[in-house]
């Protein structure tokens, strides 16, 4: 059933040209050299002359890990760009055993560590689209993607969502729009050959896709020969009984390039996020990577490395439970007051994943022009639709609140300052 | 900008104005029409607002959720520092993509310390994630396809990495004894200006590594170093120093920066802490004209969103804790050590490769730069027959504006390797090219 894709139609042409760095050649060659091998082809400092001699890290759990002699020299030195090898394998097994791959699936795909998973997806999104190429992508869209997309000069074909995510129906319609599937599939230009979208908890509607909808939105990316691009930093932030099924999990073609993020569930500022694909695409975001980061810290790498390893899976998933508890703790404070203050004037579905009320208001025609003029005079921010949507002309009813952070009183406070700013304008 | 009709032989040498640049000129389309990323300037906005207003906005990750309670690290001198509470926030948590603030204004400060005079007033700083990718994305800001770049021959491989999708033309000058041949790269701008051709493109950049060159070695001097800014702003170039090894000079006083000549606001210039603190953090950082950071900025807040937080906190809290005295004596001592290294490594030349090879002595950083005698093209010598030998050294090909050319250069490094063994390398290599020697004249 699945069929083998072309990857030379997803590349563009300033990414074909990227090359491999002899330098980067000549170190994986040494791997593999005859002992007593001498390497003079190195380009890096010696791990003697910095400064530290050992990190500790403790957790709330009340483990300790250190990093000391040759872990921390280590920690402080150039990696291979696709990532600390100890914190690939660990992301490899960690990835087959969470989406179930199976025992071929590393040999046509690979994994690379990225300064967080939007850095991949950038990279992803500059090695494919070219001037004029047009985009599938969910709408409403996070801004940090269509900020990617526009300067590039690509058209962002939006496919509208409803509570359970981009409607097949509304994908399929926008795609017969290029022609026939056999068409579609054989052309790299003026046709649409990526589909971005959130898996999980997507920003900002809160919508996850159910497994059946992502087998139909998949079927269709295999007819129109298309790539998913799998945003999922949220993936382990949801409130269900057990994880979401991936699009990387059905992936029978190797289409699909998956990106991950540790954000949300370890650490923001590490910068450690990770993108799963097709070897040949990954190999490009690799070259990138290879020109400008070079690999992301690996510092950081190590400290989520030995984190992992001190924990073991049964830890970790604990981890993953208390946030979904958490938040969903946070949610329901935050659903409380929404129907304290804002039943009547605005409407909303409940969010079953990630950290955000995605919030209606039928009788503002349009909420950025609101919060622009009232918010700081009603003491209140929330972010405007408007900043999700792809195209500059259209307006939208809706906001965009965030449960994770602020207290219990400043989101009752808030909803209550926003539901006088609405009574305002519609008086 | 600068306008220049038909250039000739007579025209007069330019004194070097005080007229601020346009740097949109310098940029591309899609550098243009970049915007801001509405959430992270939202997250500048919150740093800045009332405490009357709040804010529930924004997607950050709650503190609660984060499993570390303390980060802490030792140095080899025995200085420790702790991480908790509020410290650890900032240290593991989201940061504006400029940078930790206390980490960019500690930046300001070292760049006062060590270039002054700046003018902060059209020009600003941006930690980055790792020095290259700062250069990355003025690369990325900047050409387009087909686009010339002055360099200086031999060019670092990471910058040939970036130009090279763009197919780049690359306008080489070269490094002779004496220096960088700044006559070379006059005369070819000049010809390039006078030039009626369609296929010659007029470069925007000029692209210098002006310590210790990677891979040759060469230290660019003071005085050189104006005759070239001079000849930027002749040619209305934007200067990318690339300044990596700007502590590892092995002079007694620290080098000029291009920067601290810079009158006209055409200096983006690049440095890390790589070499001194560890590569594998990350910490590099850019200074220049604030458009030309806004731009790197805006494509940062969609892609690495920032540099490391840990690893801003942690540089912070050294520089903080040496002070600038200690942090010279510091760099002074890692000098010391790749300039030992490099006296064994030039004794040893001197012991197996004189009359088989050429080479300047090294005047900073971690690379000798040896010429083959006898044979027209190492490629062959180094990826084959020197790994039959057991010895890996990296063919100078990687880092010329032509690779494809016959190219009789090897870099060698002595950073790392033991000094017996680099000996035993020597060995090898004097054998090596003997041998490649007789095979080239029997052709």
């Amino acid at each position: 059933m699945s069929q083998s894709v072309d990857y030379d139609r997803f590349i563009n042409d300033l990414s074909a040209r990227r090359k491999v760095s002899p330098i980067r050649e000549l170190t994986k060659l040494f791997t593999t050299a005859p002992p007593g091998t001498i390497f003079l082809a190195g380009g890096i400092p010696n791990g003697s002359t910095f400064p530290f001699s050992r990190m500790t890290v403790e957790l709330k759990d009340g483990a300790t890990f250190k990093l000391e002699g040759k872990k921390i020299e280590n920690a402080l030195q150039y990696q291979p760009t696709p990532g600390y090898p100890p914190l690939v394998e660990q992301l490899q097994k960690f990835q087959t055993q969470v989406h179930g791959l199976d025992s071929t699936f590393w040999q046509k795909n690979s994994l690379l560590v990225s300064t967080g998973s939007q850095d991949a997806l950038c990279k992803a999104l500059e090695m494919s689209l070219s001037e004029g190429d047009p985009i599938l992508v969910q709408e409403p869209i996070y801004p940090g993607t269509s900020a990617i997309i526009r300067p590039l000069n690509a058209n962002m074909v939006p496919i509208g969502q409803d509570e359970h995510g981009i409607v097949p129906s509304a994908l399929r319609s926008a795609l017969s729009n290029y022609g026939s599937p056999e068409k579609v599939s054989s052309m790299k230009k003026d046709v649409p050959k990526l589909l971005y979208l959130n898996s999980t908890g997507a920003n900002p509607t809160g919508a996850t896709i159910p497994a059946e909808r992502k087998k139909e939105i998949y079927d269709i990316a295999c007819e129109f020969n298309l790539v998913i691009l799998e945003d999922d930093p949220y993936y382990f932030l949801h409130f269900e009984e057990i994880d979401p099924v991936s699009f990387l999990s059905m992936d029978r073609d190797s289409r699909v390039l998956r990106f991950d993020s540790f954000s949300k569930i370890l650490s923001s500022g590490l910068r450690v996020g990770f993108v799963t694909g097709p070897k040949e695409l990954v190999s490009r975001i690799e070259l990138h990577t290879q020109a400008s980061t070079m690999h992301t810290s690996a510092l950081s790498q190590a400290i989520v490395s030995s984190l992992l390893d001190e924990w073991g899976s049964e830890k970790l998933l604990q981890h993953f439970k208390m946030i979904q508890q958490f938040y969903k703790g946070k949610r329901d404070c935050m659903l409380a007051s929404a129907n304290k203050h804002l039943k009547g004037l605005a409407e909303w579905s409940v969010p079953r994943a990630g950290m955000f009320l995605w919030i209606k208001v039928p009788g503002i025609a349009d909420t950025k022009k609101l919060i622009t003029e009232g918010g700081i005079e009603h003491g209140v921010i929330l972010v405007p639709g408007k900043d999700f949507l792809a195209y500059d002309d259209a307006q939208s009813q809706y906001f965009r609140a965030s449960y994770t952070v602020a207290s219990p009183e400043d989101i009752d406070k808030g909803f209550a300052r926003l539901a006088n700013l609405i009574k305002a304008e519609i008086a | 900008m600068r306008k220049f009709g038909l250039l000739s032989k007579a025209l007069p040498k330019l004194q070097t104005k005080n007229v601020p640049v346009e740097h949109t000129s310098f940029m591309n389309e899609l550098a243009l029409e970049r915007k801001p990323s509405i959430l992270r300037e939202l997250m500048k906005n919150h740093a800045t607002a009332s405490k009357n207003v709040v804010f529930i906005g924004e997607g950050l990750p709650h503190p609660e959720t984060i499993p570390f309670s303390e980060v802490s690290f030792t140095l080899k001198d025995g200085t420790k520092k702790v991480f908790t509470g509020s410290e650890l926030v900032t240290a593991i948590n989201y940061l504006p993509t400029q940078g930790n603030p206390k980490f960019v204004q500690k930046l300001r400060e070292l760049m006062d310390r060590f270039h002054a005079p700046l003018r902060w007033e059209d020009r600003d700083v941006i930690a980055t994630a790792g020095s290259q990718d700062g250069l990355s994305k003025v690369i990325e800001m900047s050409l387009q396809k087909g686009d010339a770049i002055v360099v200086a021959d031999p060019v670092y491989s990471g910058l040939v990495s970036n130009v090279r999708p763009y197919k780049a033309q690359l306008i080489s000058a070269q490094y002779r004894k004496n220096g960088l041949d700044t006559v070379e790269m006059k005369d070819k701008l000049t010809a390039i200006w006078s030039s009626r051709s369609k296929d010659v493109k007029i470069p925007k950049i000029l692209y210098i590594n002006p310590v210790a060159n990677n891979p040759s070695g060469h230290v660019i001097s003071d005085e050189q170093k104006r005759e070239i800014y001079e000849i930027a702003c002749e040619f209305n170039l934007l200067v990318l120093e690339d300044d990596p090894y700007y502590f590892l000079g092995f002079q007694d006083e620290l080098p000029k920066s291009f920067l601290s000549m810079d009158t006209e606001n055409r200096v983006v210039r690049f440095d890390s802490f790589s070499k001194i603190f560890g590569g594998g953090l990350r910490a590099g950082w850019m200074t220049g004209p604030k458009e030309i950071v806004r731009i790197v900025e805006m494509h940062m807040q969609v892609s690495v969103l920032h540099a490391s937080s840990l690893t801003q906190a942690i540089v912070l809290q050294i520089l903080e804790g040496q002070g600038w005295e200690g942090f010279l004596d510091y760099t002074k001592s890692v000098k010391e050590f790749y300039r030992k290294r490099r006296d064994q490594m030039v004794a040893l030349a001197d012991k197996y490769l004189t009359g088989l090879a050429e080479w300047d002595v090294p005047e900073g950083g971690m690379f000798l730069w040896v010429k083959v005698k006898g044979v027209s093209d190492v490629l062959a010598m180094v990826m084959e027959r020197g790994l039959k030998k057991d010895v890996m050294l990296i063919p100078g090909h990687a880092f010329m504006s032509d690779p494809t050319k016959p190219c009789p250069y090897i870099r060698l490094s002595y950073s790392l390797v033991p000094m017996e063994d680099v000996e035993k390398a020597m060995q090898r290599l004097a054998e090596l090219i003997k041998e490649e020697q007789a095979i080239e004249s029997q052709k």
